[in-house]
């Protein structure tokens, strides 16, 4: 049963792109709460699908005006009559004329099971270009000025030819750079310290109108430019050597910076006339803001810390404190502007590579709300910044670049199931509708959320609610469908739609609980769970976000574990259950739920991430994974604990931020001795190169690039090992286990076991 | 002949490489990869390590299945070559075993007139269909990659992988030429990015004249594009 579940999982990821907390429904309202973690899936809209082409011709929809559900194989059809009812309201549709030929033989891909999920390109409209807008601190150092030029004008080549460039530069002054193929520069000054309206910016920069043509390009010629770009925005195709020459002589800002002063950088209103600028010209087209900045901003509107190098910026300690003074003003400046780009469709990035904080917390929802990617590093001049950058570029397996623009994501569902949220890199559109839950869980209140930037690994979480009544039980054998549709601008310029019709068996909680909890998805509900507790961590005080999360893992075991009542010793959890715990144990001593020993940026940082990626790389951040190389066989995944720290062993840890090999003292010790270099001990060598080779791998696939972090036995760098694993050993308990093997760590944190004691003791206790 | 092995394995070289990150800029920064271990990543992938143990219900670690401690000293030393088999990495196709395409220089040392004077000549065709003011920036390029490789500023690795570009450029082979100029851009935009874009559009306007020129050739056989159908499906839209 467990093996048949597991294979059902990872088939409908691939498929569909989903995993489901629970993958049989309890069938009502009361029973649904009584399970505590809630249904909800995680969904990745674009996941790659190399076996699935796109159909070109446009989704058949429900015709009843509330519903507007799209054909799919859940649809009963009746081929005679030529009609089909709609799975989610019943509606009985007439298909359009187009399908007078199919019958059960000759049936359109939407019906066929294999295509619960399906990609139709739209071919309406006119296609729209994609567009890059550069928003360059230019308060850099020397080399690191050089080196983000360099990055800037080799990312000229890896874009679209047919992509629009944009540049605004930024210091004390914020310049945007008009682009011509004539060699001669210009480019409007603004001063740094004025907020300017979205109209102002427009009329200073002459763009009285949109540069969009207000007709529609004639269709069947696509080879024509069939829109007008700005002075601003040109085709890189046609402006690439004078912007090449452009970025070559950007000069660091020539304003004077005196002793015991921080440069004054003007991010605020830099992002605010880039938000503008597309606003006025390219509004629900897909386009990127890629923010690069080395520091904080310092004046004007959105400053983080004053220019007085005396007065630190703010800390946790700070923020506590309510000792923050520009926090909640430049909070507001930079959500505002996040709404905006959101609402006009563009998504903002933000690249921050210094050694202290840039202000990353106040700017992190222009990112987060957009879609934008966060990428955090200590100069331009380093292989994390260098590489992640150009991994924005990169091409799937088509050669498409790995990113659409503008899409949303429209939730349906059948009546007995209503939506509560969505917890991701999007923002609500407010639409109400029948199938709209009054609860929120995550963004709630509506059945559409707008995602402006997204490639194939951006993920969301979405909660629903079961809102059948106890006393009028679904039907024996009756199944619960949900339609996730997701319309997008393809990076090839394309509209596209993607639709997802999935459908999950309701069961009878009292009488079939065995059947809910073998089709629970652990790993799943960790990470849907997890993100509630980041969303509220993001609002609510720390310890708040812990207990709420301890009284759901003490509930869940309640419910599922085996025991007699107050004996903690026969307490179990079934396999369907079993990590979870565990999960929760290593997410409560995250950096996402954890502030202490991280800035405010850095939090901010993690939790960007943490709320985007899928679910095989959310759950490497909440436990990371560890793999033992040794000679006794092939490398094994080790328990995260300190028992698997070993003097023969060599380790490799991702915690998806870093990579991390660490080598076992006497591992350590034949490498200072040379073996690895006598041809007689050259599996030695091998064994050296093995967890490389593997780090490699991930290393060539992540993104952002982590750190990569090479350490032995008494290395200070251990402590990243060391300060991940569960310290089943400390300096307190290591007599008392009486034995010698793993590494005890110098820390009063809880254990795992202690931690399930106390959970075990609290599940088994009638007072809870 | 082992001179040109040599050669062709340096050419290569500059392909498929890992260099270490910057660690006076970064603490930890990861090493970096090469275009062409990066754009390549997507084919061979390996087992991914993404496997956990789960801890025993207790959450007391289990006793480590040690056949190790006891028979190992601290210092002596490791088991040798012979006695155990070698520890392979979990996945099966290491990248170092990755076998690169075949490159057909045989030069012993690209010469600076091999590079440039396709080049040039190139750009002589683009002339009278291009805008002079784009040949003359792309000529003025031409010129600084010129001035660069005469004074000695251009790695062995960048003259290698121009003459190939060249030669793709004169085979008409475009996109080849284009991604080794985005292979070059990637790996040694330092040296290459003055330049560079030149080549580039060189590239691009040498595209468009001669894919015009194919279209009056081959007065345009009416092309209906067919519908790009799911199988299965006939009749449906």
């Amino acid at each position: 049963m467990m093996a048949t579940y597991l294979e059902f999982i990872q088939q409908n990821e691939e498929r569909d792109g989903v995993r489901f907390s629970w993958n049989v429904w309890p069938s009502s309202r009361l029973e649904a709460t009584r399970m505590v973690v809630p249904l909800a899936c995680l969904l990745t809209p674009l996941k790659e699908r190399p076996d699935l082409p796109p159909v070109q011709y446009e989704p058949v929809l429900c015709s009843r005006p509330t519903c507007k559900a799209i054909l799919n194989p859940l649809c009963q059809v009746d081929y005679r009559a030529k009609l089909w009812a709609c799975n989610f309201c019943f509606q009985r549709n007439q298909f359009p004329p187009a399908y007078t030929g199919i019958s059960e033989v000759n049936q359109p891909a939407e019906l066929m099971p294999q295509f619960s999920t399906i990609e139709y390109v739209i071919q309406r409209g006119p296609p729209s270009p994609l567009i890059f807008l550069y928003v360059v601190d230019t308060c850099l150092e020397e080399d690191d000025l050089q080196a983000l030029k360099e990055s800037l004008q080799m990312s000229l080549s890896l874009l679209p030819p047919d992509a629009l460039v944009g540049l605004i530069t930024f210091g004390r002054m914020v310049q945007v750079h008009e682009l011509s193929c004539e060699g001669i520069s210009k480019s409007y000054v603004f001063r740094g310290t004025k907020d300017l309206t979205a109209k102002q910016i427009q009329d200073m920069l002459g763009l009285a109108k949109p540069a969009m043509p207000m007709q529609q390009a004639r269709p069947g010629q696509p080879q024509e430019h069939p829109f007008i770009s700005s002075r601003f925005l040109q085709p890189i195709h046609k402006i690439d050597m004078n912007l090449t020459d452009l970025l070559g002589e950007l000069q660091r800002d020539p304003w004077p910076v005196t002793q015991g002063k921080r440069p004054l950088r003007s991010t605020g209103v830099a992002l605010s006339i880039a938000v503008g600028l597309l606003e006025g010209t390219f509004p629900n087209m897909g386009a990127r803001i890629m923010l690069f900045t080395g520091g904080p901003p310092t004046q004007g509107p959105g400053m983080v810390v004053g220019d007085e190098l005396k007065v630190p910026i703010r800390s946790w300690h700070d923020i506590e404190k309510d000792n923050a003074r520009f926090m909640k003003k430049a909070i507001k400046h930079y959500e505002m502007l996040a709404n905006r780009t959101a609402t006009n469709g563009h998504c903002i990035d933000i690249y921050a590579c210094a050694l202290d904080q840039t202000g990353l917390l106040e700017m992190k929802c222009c990112a987060n709300i957009t879609g934008g990617y966060m990428v955090m590093g200590d100069s331009f001049n380093t292989s994390l910044f260098k590489q992640t950058f150009q991994r924005i570029f990169s091409k799937d397996f088509n050669g498409d670049f790995r990113m659409a623009f503008g899409a949303t994501l429209e939730v349906k569902t059948s009546r007995e199931l209503k939506v509560a949220g969505a917890i991701g890199p999007c923002v609500s559109l407010n639409v109400k509708g029948p199938c709209v839950s009054e609860n929120e869980l995550g963004v709630g209140g509506t059945s559409h959320w707008k995602i402006c930037g997204l490639d194939p690994t951006s993920t969301l979480g979405i909660y629903f609610e079961v809102v059948n009544q106890h006393n009028a039980p679904v039907p024996q054998g009756g199944r619960g469908a949900i339609q996730f549709v997701t319309q997008y601008q393809h990076s090839s310029t394309q509209r596209r739609i993607r639709v997802t019709t999935i459908a999950r068996n309701w069961a009878d909680a009292q009488s079939q609980l065995r059947h809910i909890e073998a089709a629970f998805d652990q790993e799943a509900a960790a990470v849907l769970m997890a993100r509630l507790g980041v969303f509220r961590a993001e609002s609510e005080e720390g310890p708040d976000v812990l207990r709420w999360l301890d009284r759901q893992l003490i509930r869940l075991c309640q419910k599922f574990g085996q025991y007699n009542k107050e004996d903690p010793t026969s307490f179990r959890l079934s396999d369907s259950f079993s990590l979870y715990p565990q999960f929760m144990f290593h997410l409560r001593r995250s950096p996402f739920l954890q502030v202490f020993n991280n800035s405010p940026d850095e939090s901010s940082y993690y939790r960007h991430h943490f709320a985007r990626q899928d679910l095989t790389q959310s759950l490497i951040m909440i436990q990371p994974i560890l793999y033992s190389y040794s000679f006794h066989g092939p490398p094994e995944p080790v328990l995260l604990d300190s028992s698997s720290i070993l003097a023969d062993r060599i380790l490799l840890m991702d915690t998806f931020f870093q990579i991390v090999i660490y080598l076992g003292e006497t591992i350590a010790q034949w490498r200072k001795a040379g073996y690895q270099d006598m041809p007689e001990y050259e599996n030695f060598k091998h064994l050296l190169q093995a967890p490389l080779d593997d780090a490699q791998e991930i290393l060539q696939a992540r993104f952002p690039m982590p750190r990569y972090i090479n350490t032995e036995h008494g290395g200070s760098q251990a402590r990243f090992l060391l300060s991940k694993v569960n310290p089943s050993q400390t300096h307190n308990n290591l007599y008392a286990w009486g034995q010698e093997t793993g590494a005890p760590i110098l820390t009063d944190d809880v254990s795992l076991q202690v931690f399930m004691d106390h959970l075990k003791k609290l599940a088994v206790s009638s007072a809870c | 002949v082992t001179r040109c092995a040599a050669d062709l394995a340096e050419v290569e070289m500059a392909e498929l490489y890992v260099k270490p990150g910057n660690k006076e800029r970064g603490w930890n920064d990861p090493p970096q990869f090469s275009y062409g271990l990066q754009t390549q990543a997507g084919g061979l992938k390996r087992t991914p390590l993404t496997k956990r143990v789960a801890a025993p219900q207790d959450g007391s670690p289990r006793v480590p299945t040690s056949q190790t401690s006891p028979g190992l000293p601290p210092m002596g030393p490791p088991p040798p070559s012979s006695k155990t088999s070698r520890p392979p990495p979990v996945g099966s196709c290491p990248t170092s075993s990755v076998e690169p395409t075949n490159f057909s220089v045989t030069e012993s040392e690209t010469l600076l007139e091999d590079v440039l004077k396709p080049l040039e000549e190139a750009l002589e065709d683009c002339r009278g269909h291009t805008k002079k003011q784009v040949c003359d920036d792309i000529s003025r390029r031409l010129t600084l990659l010129q001035e660069q490789w005469a004074v000695g500023k251009l790695s062995v690795p960048v003259k290698k992988r121009m003459a190939l570009l060249v030669q793709e450029l004169s085979r008409h082979q475009w996109d080849a030429a284009d991604d080794i100029h985005r292979s070059l851009m990637v790996d040694h935009v330092t040296e290459v990015s003055q330049w560079m874009v030149g080549v580039k559009r060189l590239i691009a306007e040498k595209r468009n004249l001669s894919s015009e020129e194919e279209a009056n050739e081959e007065k345009s056989t009416a092309t209906a594009e067919e519908d790009q159908m799911v199988p299965g499906v006939q009749e449906a839209p």
